[in-house]
């Protein structure tokens, strides 16, 4: 099933993807053809049962692990034919990620993790501490610069990990769980902040979630099951 | 600063800051190195003093003639004739004369003396070594540190100032029993903490008679002329005896038997060390998978943002040479406040005591330190390269 967005030329395409695991010597498929566009600046939650292929979806689209076939497609940059070290490049320049338990490095202070992206950008420690104090700024965390996550609540260390995906400016959000861990509350201020950067700042947002509370945050929802898409959801937004 | 080197200088912040979580394997890693410093640097400074120790006794101006075919004092044999024939000789001996024209020489001849030690009240074997009155003379480096010389033809003793140290009943004055008679220590001589320093000093004659040894002249010392002096020596020694009779500076004696002894003390002492780094190596590189596995979320999430594999695998190996090094520096340390001056002693060769001081020098822990620090290079470089080899997806899944 192809899921189409309006556009003539979508941002990220899948094409006929497939990608299996082994387990010994048997071997599970994840994806037998699986297909999708998303827009530019559109906002995507993927919903889905354990084990429907929701974050080996995430990973191909991160790049952090290749289709067995088929095409991956995001802008102008085709992941399938990269190598692994060619991705990582890409991911740099192109993509933030946020995750579910939020990966922040415990040993660094919120402005030196947010500050790790800008690490790979030809940027003078001037330019990276302003960039790092906008972001955080973005995400209400202004005067947070020198405390360390183990001193932060959950809610306020996934906000480290949002300016820490945007602050180097990528145009695409990949999402996985990212208020999983998080209270009613928290979860949904960070989507609300999820909403503002897709609005605002016209990120796209693909968010891998169990929650259809926070599906509710997207403009499109889409179902995965047995390495499908099932269904399309309406424009919550 | 390149993008390179700020990934990586990043890495190796995170790598430190989280070695407490790593406390105990990463303090059994830097002890281990720790171990194999010392263990090696232990080897080498005895080794080490043990040269100093006799390469300082000798002297390129004094010699030392042999006789009965051998350049050792155990088994060497003097005849009478050589020695009036020696010192009746009116021309150029090579050997310098003293004020009255004498030539400055003097027999000598080694007894080996058991005496209690202080520390464990065992029985050793020691030097007692009777010489003519220019023997003391003839030690170059060597001063009384305390009474006076032995008198001639008494039973009086001169002993080195280690002896008086160690053993009992060697203060001035005293009696002491050496063989079948008692002697009284006369005096105590220092000598830079050469191998003399092992011995006791005493007339010939009363050394000769206190154990049954009239006329048995094992070796003569004697003082050179000159830089040509040996080979006139040795000339005139060929031309007056027929027996074998060598002649040698004494420095070159010194060297000789300290060398084969530094030797087997060497070639246990790397094997062993070796054996050690093996070891060591197999425990950093165990210690550097285990970081690396506990950092596994860490190195996954900072690839993901898109550091390079260089960086995982530099932040790594440097890690695992920082604490080498750290390793390495207090194997070093501690041996050098444990071992150096450590008064240690062994047997001669003469089948003597002879005491002596470990010498740490820098050169030697030099040697230790890049064995230390070869051990986090080698047991780090597997574990960097599997840090680079992190499977990004399943690292990232156990982040919860």
């Amino acid at each position: 099933m192809t899921i189409t967005a309006q556009e003539a030329e979508p941002y990220i395409e899948l094409n006929g993807v497939r990608k299996g695991f082994k387990f010994g010597t048997e071997g599970i498929s994840i994806f037998s053809d699986l297909n999708l566009s998303i827009a530019r600046g559109d906002f995507v939650a993927v919903m889905g049962p354990s084990g429907s292929g929701k974050s080996t979806l995430l990973n191909i689209l991160s790049g952090i692990d290749s289709p067995d076939a088929g095409k991956v497609r995001i802008g102008k940059s085709h992941l399938d034919r990269m190598g692994e070290s060619a991705r990582s490049s890409w991911r740099a320049h192109n993509m933030g990620i946020v995750f579910q338990f939020y990966n922040l490095l415990p040993m660094l202070n919120t402005a030196q993790n947010v500050e790790l992206p800008l690490l790979l950008k030809p940027l003078t420690r001037r330019q990276r501490s302003a960039r790092v104090d906008t972001v955080l700024d973005l995400v209400g965390l202004n005067g947070r610069q020198k405390q360390y996550p183990n001193r932060m609540s959950g809610g306020q260390q996934q906000r480290v990990g949002i300016a820490r995906a945007i602050v180097a400016d990528p145009g695409l959000l990949l999402c996985d769980e990212p208020t999983g861990d998080l209270d009613r509350k928290s979860a949904n201020d960070i989507l609300e902040m999820l909403g503002f950067l897709n609005r605002e700042l016209n990120k796209t947002i693909v968010m891998v979630t169990h929650d259809p509370e926070a599906a509710r945050f997207a403009r499109r929802t889409l179902h995965l099951d047995k390495g499908t898409f099932i269904e399309q959801g309406m424009d919550s937004q | 600063m390149s993008s390179q080197f700020k990934q990586t200088f990043v890495m190796i912040r995170a790598n430190l800051g989280s070695l407490p979580r790593r406390a105990w394997i990463s303090l059994s890693m830097v002890l281990s190195v720790a171990l194999v410093v010392s263990v090696l640097i232990g080897f080498l400074s005895m080794a080490k003093g043990f040269e100093t120790a006799l390469a300082s006794a000798g002297s390129a101006s004094v010699a030392i003639i042999f006789g009965g075919g051998t350049n050792q004092e155990i088994g060497s044999d003097i005849p009478p004739e050589m020695i009036r024939n020696l010192k009746a000789s009116k021309g150029d001996t090579g050997i310098a004369r003293d004020a009255n024209g004498d030539l400055i020489v003097s027999r000598e001849t080694l007894v080996p003396v058991d005496v209690r030690r202080l520390a464990d009240g065992a029985d050793q074997a020691l030097a007692l070594r009777g010489m003519d009155p220019a023997g003391p003379s003839l030690r170059d480096g060597a001063a009384l540190s305390g009474g006076r010389l032995f008198a001639p033809g008494s039973r009086e003793i001169v002993v080195g100032k280690r002896i008086a140290s160690e053993f009992a009943g060697f203060d001035i004055g005293d009696k002491v029993r050496l063989g079948p008679l008692d002697w009284t220590v006369a005096g105590h001589f220092a000598a830079g903490g050469s191998a003399f320093e092992s011995e006791i000093w005493a007339d010939m004659e009363a050394v000769q008679s206190a154990f049954d040894r009239q006329g048995q002249v094992q070796t003569v010392r004697v003082r050179l002329d000159g830089p040509a002096g040996l080979k006139t020596l040795q000339a005139v020694l060929a031309a007056s005896s027929g027996t074998p009779i060598v002649a040698m500076p004494e420095v070159d004696f010194y060297v000789s038997q300290s060398e084969r002894i530094s030797s087997l003390i060497r070639l246990f002492g790397w094997p062993i060390a070796l054996l050690m780094a093996i070891g060591a190596t197999a425990g950093a590189l165990n210690t550097m998978m285990s970081s690396v596995s506990d950092r596994s979320v860490e190195i996954a999430t900072v690839r993901t943002l898109g550091f390079s594999r260089f960086a995982a695998f530099s932040a790594t190996w440097v890690e695992a040479m920082l604490m080498s090094l750290v390793g390495t520096c207090t194997g070093a340390i501690a041996s050098w406040l444990v071992f150096n001056g450590w008064q240690a002693s062994t047997l001669g060769a003469n089948n003597t005591q002879m005491a002596f001081q470990l010498s740490v020098t820098t050169d030697l822990m030099l040697q230790a330190s890049l064995l230390g620090l070869a051990i986090g290079i080698v047991g780090g470089a597997l574990p960097a390269f599997a840090a680079t080899r992190l499977p990004l997806a399943s690292a990232l899944r156990n982040s919860g």
